[in-house]
């Protein structure tokens, strides 16, 4: 074992989870490596002093508290107050968008049949050999009515 | 836990009774609050009663109790970072169970400066805790003080033994820092 999976293995000899012959090649470093016994000193030292915090007692009543507390009725937390305006703007949002793009569509679908007619006429007027049904036709087509 | 299902008080009582003390403790260090991790507890306790039909006995009891003692602890945290109230204990002696009313385990400092050093380590140590960000300070608390495994509290903390080890390492290298000079 090297310094550094001696310094690896710190959590697993805190927590005892080294077996028996890694638990002795562990300690035999600890006693023979300065720097390595000095990290485990800092580093089991802060650990132990984490046990010189003092628990507290339960009050003489707590039992009976928790017991009366049965009998109260079960609270139902109403949804963090935050939440509410946003699902209302995410709704609203929603409602808009699929409104754009219902309109969107239907505004195409009727630029759509407005060139079918215009074609419509095209095709009637040169068939008619009408030209100037079919310059204006033309003329919807790609000047004053973009399709 | 099958009588408590049942909806019997006195099993019930019992469960109260063997369990409060680990209960309590593991609230008041997250929290930091005597008073508070009394209540909490006690809220605790009735969620566990509501909640009995959903245990299942294939996981140990504990693991399952500090799983909803876990989730009770964030919800304050999440309470708490939305109101930033105080309790008025708190304010005015913060993080003094004595001022709460709450009895500490016997101190066996006998003179004033003795129990002046005391004083100013519980309160260092509470702090250091209290800063450890949520996982790594649940992880601390489960296996310094209710020597819990490192699989208990990944199922606790529903997360892997892995994660886990890094949490505890994690803290640890911290505390390693901030309790210097107090080992």
């Amino acid at each position: 074992m090297n310094c550094r999976s001696i310094q690896a293995g710190f959590d697993e000899r805190l927590d005892n989870r080294l077996n028996a012959t890694q638990q002795q090649e562990f300690d035999t470093h600890i006693a023979t490596c300065a720097k390595c016994r000095r990290e485990w000193e800092a580093y089991a030292g802060a650990w132990q002093t984490l046990a010189r915090h003092e628990a507290i007692e339960p009050s003489f009543s707590f039992v009976q508290r928790s017991l009366r507390r049965l009998n109260e009725p079960e609270v139902v937390t109403a949804p963090a107050r935050w939440r509410l305006p946003v699902l209302r703007w995410a709704l609203l949002a929603t409602v808009v968008v699929a409104v754009g793009l219902g309109g969107w569509d239907g505004w195409r679908h009727y630029q759509g049949l407005k060139r079918a007619q215009i074609y419509a006429s095209v095709q009637d007027a040169t068939l008619l050999g009408d030209d100037f049904d079919v310059i204006a036709s033309l003329d919807q087509l790609e000047g004053g009515n973009k399709l | 836990m099958q009588r408590v299902r049942d909806g019997n008080e006195d099993a019930f009582r019992e469960v109260v009774e063997r369990h409060q003390r680990a209960v309590i403790n593991v609230i008041y260090r997250s929290l930091g609050d005597a008073w508070e991790a009394e209540d909490l507890a006690q809220r605790v306790f009735v969620q566990v009663y509501r909640s009995a039909a959903r245990y299942r006995p294939t996981a140990k009891f504990t693991t399952w109790l500090f799983t909803i003692v876990h989730n009770a602890i964030l919800n304050e945290h999440r309470r708490r970072a939305r109101h930033a109230a105080e309790s008025l204990e708190a304010l005015a002696e913060p993080g003094n169970p004595e001022a709460a009313g709450v009895q500490l385990a016997d101190s066996t400092a006998a003179d004033p400066a003795q129990e002046a050093a005391h004083r100013e380590l519980q309160e260092r140590i509470r702090e250091m805790i209290g800063r450890l960000p949520d996982p790594q300070r649940t992880a601390v608390i489960l296996c310094r003080y209710e020597g819990l495994s490192y699989e208990e509290i990944a199922q606790v903390l529903r997360c892997s033994v892995s994660a886990v080890k890094s949490l505890l390492h994690r803290a640890r290298q911290t505390l390693k820092d901030e309790l210097r000079g107090y080992y």
